[in-house]
């Protein structure tokens, strides 16, 4: 079952800078873009690292390691040495608060 | 028009990737000694020895890949010679395979001590998945390692014993650790972690012999020092394999000398990846052979395209990693021990430091668990504006903000 999980204030949310946290067993990283609050899996499908620890720009989550790209939006793995997509998540924004549906 | 690849590691790989790419019609061979189908060393020290998952960074593709991509994978199949003016190559078991282009992606093997007492059997190398997982199961007696060399595999397999409980002494020529890659102060960072994990560190230590106890161990004699220990692994450099390339008549100088893109001294013979020795545009042309997982990733792309009549694609700047005691260390550039290092500390465990040219431009990077600014220190070295060390030394100032 997918519920959706408070995971910060919308006003400590600054853009393209992430917020990686755990909800249950999944990693996940929140990002503001411009057009919206973004949350895919934190987790570089090449080998173990958070994204959320990485370069952010252009809609893009660079990973910390080996600089496998993803991007935000649709979590498509855009560059080597990743070749798998990561998971994208739902989220909303309720009374100043971000929601992310896990 | 095939083309026959030998060496079936990670630059042959890429290599094959390449030319299927941009060439839907090429034929491509990929013959490889090792039993494996193609994989990448950098977990070797790190994931397998500790037992962790290595996820995709071992075996990077899936096994049906190769055959969904028409890349001829031929395992177990080691090339014995190399015939030019016939153009083939013939396999150990006397198969002749003809080519219209050859690609030498053979590596290296490591480097084995040349001292008395190193034909020990308790003397070992890492760099291939059958060593790494005979390693491993020594490991899990836990004997007491002593490694030698203060280099990237040495300190690697040194923090991964320590980790399984191991007891470890490390023994290195030189006064500092990584002392080829990174400058004295990040070396002085990482003995002091070692240290604080319970490493016996020996810094100019070059050692001597290795000599049978009447205990059933090894003693290491190195300068000022004498180790006992139980196993010996030695991480002092590789061998690029050249061996095939010089009977050919291929020119060859520690390393098989190519252009900027792969090209040999014989028309039609390429070399990619850790065996080649080219012209880096980073260091005004000179001619270098790097071990690092980033020039078999991206070196044998630039052949591909040369095999097929194309250009080269844009240069990079050069960059390396290693893992030791879950810290990231990541080299970008050239941050020789003569520049100014401009630290900016982001935190106890945390730093990025800007090696600057005397006119201020950076040349090097290194980051310590601080991954996120690879993609600005690597603009700030390619694009070469001249910074203020002053001002950059402020970690609250964003990097990008130099850019
Ligand atoms: C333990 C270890 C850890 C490392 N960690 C890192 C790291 O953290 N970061 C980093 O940047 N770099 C790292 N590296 C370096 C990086 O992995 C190498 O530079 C890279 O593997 C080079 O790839 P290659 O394809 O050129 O050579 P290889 O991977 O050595 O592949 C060459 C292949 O050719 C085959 N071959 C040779 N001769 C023949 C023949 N005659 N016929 C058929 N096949 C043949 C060999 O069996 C081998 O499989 C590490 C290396 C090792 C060994």
């Amino acid at each position: 079952m997918a519920d959706w999980h408070r995971v910060a204030a919308e006003a400590e949310l600054k853009p393209e800078t992430p917020l990686g946290i755990r909800i249950g067993d999944v990693q996940v990283a929140v990002v503001r873009l411009a057009d919206g609050i973004f949350a895919i899996n934190d987790v570089c499908t090449h080998e173990f690292a958070l994204l959320s620890e990485g370069f952010c720009e252009d809609g893009k989550l660079e990973c910390p390691l080996h600089q496998a790209c993803f991007d935000i939006r649709t979590g498509r793995a855009l560059s080597e040495p990743a070749e798998v997509d990561v998971a994208t998540y739902p989220t909303k924004v309720e009374n100043g608060a971000v929601f992310v549906q896990v | 028009m095939r083309t026959v690849i030998i060496g079936a590691g990670q630059a042959g790989r890429r290599c094959a990737e390449a030319l299927r790419e941009l060439d839907a019609a090429a034929g491509i061979l990929l013959l490889g000694e090792e039993a494996h189908p193609p994989y990448d060393r950098p977990p070797l020290s790190k994931a397998v020895l500790l037992g962790t998952d290595p996820g995709n960074g071992l075996f990077v593709r899936a096994a049906e890949f190769y055959a969904e991509r028409r890349i001829d994978l031929r395992l177990g199949t080691r090339v014995a010679a190399i015939h030019p003016a016939a153009r083939a190559v013939e396999t150990a078991a006397g198969e002749r395979i003809g080519w219209d282009h050859l690609v030498l992606a053979t590596g290296a093997r490591a480097r084995r001590l040349r001292i008395p007492g190193a034909e020990d059997p308790r003397v070992l190398t890492l760099r291939t998945l059958e060593d790494a997982e005979g390693l491993k199961a020594r490991l899990a007696a836990r004997p007491r390692l002593a490694v030698v060399g203060g280099g990237l595999i040495g300190l690697e397999v040194a923090a991964s014993a320590r980790q399984l409980g191991c007891a470890v002494s490390v023994l290195e020529a030189a006064d500092r650790l990584m002392a080829r890659c990174v400058p004295p102060a990040i070396g002085a960072r990482y003995a002091a972690l070692h240290r604080g994990h319970g490493v016996d560190l020996h810094l100019s230590c070059a050692l001597r012999a290795i000599e049978p106890t009447p205990d059933g161990g090894l003693l290491l004699i190195g300068d000022g020092a004498r180790i006992a220990a139980d196993l010996v692994v030695a991480g002092i450099g590789g061998v690029p394999e050249t061996a095939l390339a010089e009977a050919a008549g291929i020119a060859v100088q520690d390393g098989i000398l190519t252009d900027a893109q792969g090209r040999t001294s014989i028309p039609g013979i390429f070399a990619a990846g850790e065996v080649a020795r080219f012209p880096h545009p980073f260091w005004g042309g000179r001619a270098m052979r790097l071990e690092a997982w980033q020039v078999a990733q991206t070196q044998p792309a630039a052949v591909a395209r040369a095999i097929l009549g194309m250009d080269a694609p844009p240069d990079e700047v050069p960059w390396h990693w290693t893992d030791q005691f879950g810290w990231n260390l990541q080299v970008l550039g050239d941050p020789d021990p003569s520049l100014t290092l401009v630290q900016r500390a982001e935190g106890e465990h945390r730093l990025t430091a800007i090696a600057l040219d005397a006119a201020g431009r950076a040349r090097g990077a290194v980051l310590i668990n601080n991954g996120r600014d690879a993609t600005p220190c690597r603009r700030l070295i390619a694009g070469g504006k001249v910074l203020d060390a002053a001002a950059l030394a402020d970690a609250g100032t964003p990097l990008r903000s130099f850019l």
